[in-house]
């Protein structure tokens, strides 16, 4: 309750309040109602990264994504990483807007430092982040203001493979082959082909060719992509990251492309 | 009743840097009927001794579920349980909400603690009136915990709290190296024995009177106990055939004995607060 | 003591005629009472240690860990009331959080101690709190290196070599002025705060107690963590044997 009569309504007149008796700095201000236009929220994402590919394999969990962040059709930032470790044993990957995913970075850091400064023994698995973050994901939709985001989540847990996805929307769902953005289109096929039918034969090595050669056909389809790419891999041994490499590719077949651009005929 | 100037509100240090107020709330503590906690390797439990306020009147509650592996056991002022208690519900089903994860034990121990810390500093706020033993399991297994007025909570292999604990003590600490490796029912009959310390000369453990709260894997008497082995209380029916397998009291002069070196620990208790002791401290008086 | 009966000691926002707050000086009494802790600065890191009281024999050995972290690079051990070290260390891990969310880089230990410096010192000014019942040590590896710092009940705060608070500090601090502390490593130093803790321990008066060490600097990756259990057997072998030497 507001027990200050000059807070009630001020009529037009200056007849309440004349010897200011009002504190000063609780004055009622005109102030204008924020919400009398409506407000208008992240309608789109603005730095943008495109697909995250991630498959289970024998030892465990291999995520790809490119270095790239656009902005809009622009390749603006060409060394950004978009798979972050959390802990010891679990790696998310990040496609869409960068400054969310740069802001669930930190969030995700926080929580990870709080799991250790507990220091009980107790700490996060891909379970845990990947519940957390679809939360996350959740609410922030339903307050109409989300994070602009595909996520995967992969790692081991109680010696078990765990990957899992993620979107803006709060959608989840989990199998042993998952891909974000363009690649569910374009490299997910692939991936199911190769990987699905048993991701226990698939020996790190063959892991890394599998996503190499969707990295590749990514590339070639995908006008938002580079071809640059980390890997990441965990395995019971821990969480790492690889260092940027480049993809070989062959751009020979465009000579003989007709039918748009300068070459109609 | 006056006992020195220092004593009259929680946010003054005596000159020796004891909280008065603090003490005293742990005296209320001592007001209630006893709980007794103990674990093994597999399993964790606690005993109560539950009052009836007269005959047409039903038994009172000591213990809640605060979550499926986890439940707790009170002494002290039964109003201020349930509003920890609560907490304590919250703050378990945010971490299943937040993370899918059952919470860690030791943590959900320790945000009650900080909030009791609290009402130990603040003026217009008077310290918890109420003790805690909890019980539950994580992948460390099962756990103890003491929850105690002052904010202070420790982990053991066995303890009591509540009305002439300190006589179960007696029996707990005479016998806790052999609790580690005992089966559910050994590990109730110790419970049981170290309990009926605590009562008065005349009463006896019945399936009235007595609670159980299990966390571990089904015992031999149980049934329908999911696989997980979560937070269970027995009560009335159930319990009976835990209490028929006591050994029959000792001779006379055995218990009378521990009761005195319980006595010799809290010579003030009866004394100081004019009460009988196994009465119930109601919030209003 | 001038203070028992005057009224002058009843609040911590009440000053004595002679200027003293009689309340903060009750509050380092209860500290004074507590079991020994101790921090070393060495050369290439940290290493605290706390004389932990057992006041029963139900108590599970090594579970009620009284050394806290505060971040990962920082830790905390405090003797006095223990549940207000609670809070304390509950209040730096907010702090070192909400620094490193400013800074985006891990807080330095003099950034982290000022801030809860100034959190201690505000429950000295109200008659509607009581000071912290606690002296607290923190120390840390940062960018500047090794830190170790004590905040007393009072806000104050002061960086150390070798700091030691609780009943036993000043035997702690004649064996401390005997160390070349900036010529030590972190693993000599673990062997030498076990040694005094033992040292100051005094078995006819108080009860069994038990000895818990941490340590942050090289050998950890730069993480405050608890110290490995085979150094810890044998640093606490080491300092029974020369208790008996001692005596």
């Amino acid at each position: 309750m507001d027990h200050f009569p000059t807070n009630w309504g001020r009529p037009r007149n200056e007849l309440y309040d004349q010897y200011n008796t009002f504190p000063l700095h609780q004055r009622p201000t005109n102030h204008t109602d924020t919400f009398t236009d409506g407000v208008q929220r992240t309608q789109q994402p603005i730095v943008t990264g495109t697909s995250v590919l991630a498959i289970q394999y024998k030892d465990g969990v291999m995520m790809a994504a490119d270095n790239l962040a656009s902005y809009g059709s622009l390749a603006r930032f060409r060394d950004i990483t978009r798979l972050h470790a959390v802990g010891t044993s679990t790696i998310v990957g990040a496609s869409g807007d960068m400054s969310d995913f740069q802001y669930l970075q930190r969030v995700l850091d926080e929580i990870v430092t709080d799991e250790f400064t507990a220091g009980d023994g107790n700490s996060l698995g891909p379970a845990e982040v990947h519940e957390f973050l679809a939360r996350r994901m959740y609410a922030r939709r339903s307050k109409m203001n989300p994070l602009w985001n595909a996520l995967l989540v992969g790692g081991i847990q109680n010696g078990k493979r765990f990957l899992a996805f993620v979107d803006l929307l709060g959608t989840t769902y989990s199998a042993s082959s998952l891909a974000t953005g363009y690649g569910a289109h374009i490299a997910l096929p692939i991936l199911r082909q190769d990987v699905d039918p048993n991701p226990d034969a698939i020996t790190e090595e063959a892991a890394r060719e599998i996503l190499r050669k969707c990295m590749r056909v990514l590339y070639y389809r995908d006008a938002r992509s580079l071809d640059k790419y980390q890997i990441a891999t965990v395995t019971s041994a821990g969480v790492s990251i690889s260092e940027a490499q480049k993809l070989d590719t062959n751009w020979d077949f465009a000579e003989k492309i007709r039918g748009y651009g300068s070459q109609t005929q | 009743m006056f006992r020195n100037t220092y004593d009259s509100d929680n946010v003054v240090f005596s000159p020796q840097g004891r909280l008065h107020q603090v003490e005293y709330a742990s005296e209320a503590v001592k007001q209630g009927s006893a709980v007794v906690g103990l674990r093994s390797k597999t399993h964790s439990i606690l005993l109560a001794l539950k009052r009836s306020l007269g005959e047409l009147a039903a038994y009172q509650q000591k213990m809640y579920r605060i979550d499926d592996h986890v439940g707790i056991g009170i002494a002290g002022l039964t109003s201020d349980a349930r509003v920890l208690s609560n907490f304590m519900r919250q703050q378990a089903m945010g971490s299943r909400m937040q993370f899918n994860r059952p919470i860690p034990v030791n943590r959900l121990v320790s945000s009650i603690a900080d909030k009791a810390q609290v009402n130990t500093q603040e003026y217009g706020r008077r310290p918890y009136g109420v003790g805690f033993l909890v019980i539950g399991q994580d992948k460390n297994g099962p756990h103890l915990y003491e929850f105690s007025p002052s904010g202070n909570s420790y982990e053991y292999y066995a303890m009591s709290i509540g009305a002439r604990s300190q006589s179960a003590k007696t029996y707990l600490e005479k016998h806790y190296e052999s609790f580690i490796d005992c089966s559910l029912e050994d590990l109730i009959r110790h419970g049981l024995h170290a309990l009926r310390e605590t009562l008065q000369q005349d009463k006896e453990l019945t399936i009235s009177n007595t609670t159980i709260g299990i966390v571990g894997p089904a015992g031999a008497h149980e049934k329908d106990v999911p696989p997980e082995g979560g937070f269970r209380i027995l009560e009335n029916e159930p319990i009976q055939v835990y209490l028929s397998r006591m050994q029959p009291k000792r001779a006379p002069e055995e218990p009378a004995a521990a009761e005195q070196t319980g006595a010799a620990n809290e010579p003030e208790e009866g004394a100081t607060h004019g009460s009988t002791a196994d009465e119930d401290v109601q919030m209003g008086e | 003591m001038t203070s028992i009966g005057t009224g002058y000691d009843l609040s911590a926002s009440t000053y004595s005629p002679d200027g003293r707050i009689f309340q903060v000086e009750y509050a380092n009494k209860a500290v004074e009472n507590s079991g020994t802790v101790i921090g070393l600065r060495v050369k290439d890191g940290v290493v605290l240690a706390v004389e932990k009281i057992i006041h029963s024999k139900l108590l599970v050995p090594e579970a009620n860990r009284r050394i806290q972290t505060v971040d990962k690079h920082i830790g905390l051990a405090s003797s006095g009331l223990l549940a207000d070290g609670r809070h304390i260390a509950n209040r730096a891990r907010d702090e070192a959080a909400s620094l490193l969310s400013m800074w985006r880089s891990p807080p330095t230990v003099q950034a982290l101690v000022d801030r809860v410096g100034l959190y201690v010192q505000a429950y000295t000014l109200y008659s509607s709190v009581r000071p912290f019942g606690c002296s607290t040590i923190i120390g840390g590896v940062d960018k500047t290196g090794p830190a170790l710092f004590i905040i007393e009940p009072s806000g104050v705060s002061y960086g150390f070599h070798g700091a030691a608070v609780g009943k036993g500090r000043q035997l702690a601090k004649t064996e401390l002025e005997k160390l070349k502390l900036s010529e030590l490593s972190t693993r000599e130093a673990v062997f030498e705060i076990a040694r005094i803790i033992y040292l100051v321990h005094d078995d006819a008066k108080e009860k069994d107690f038990e000895l818990e060490l941490s340590w942050i600097g090289d050998e950890t990756g730069g993480l405050h963590l608890p110290v490995p259990k085979d150094l810890y057997d044998e640093a606490s072998r080491k300092a029974k044997e020369s208790l008996e030497n001692f005596e």
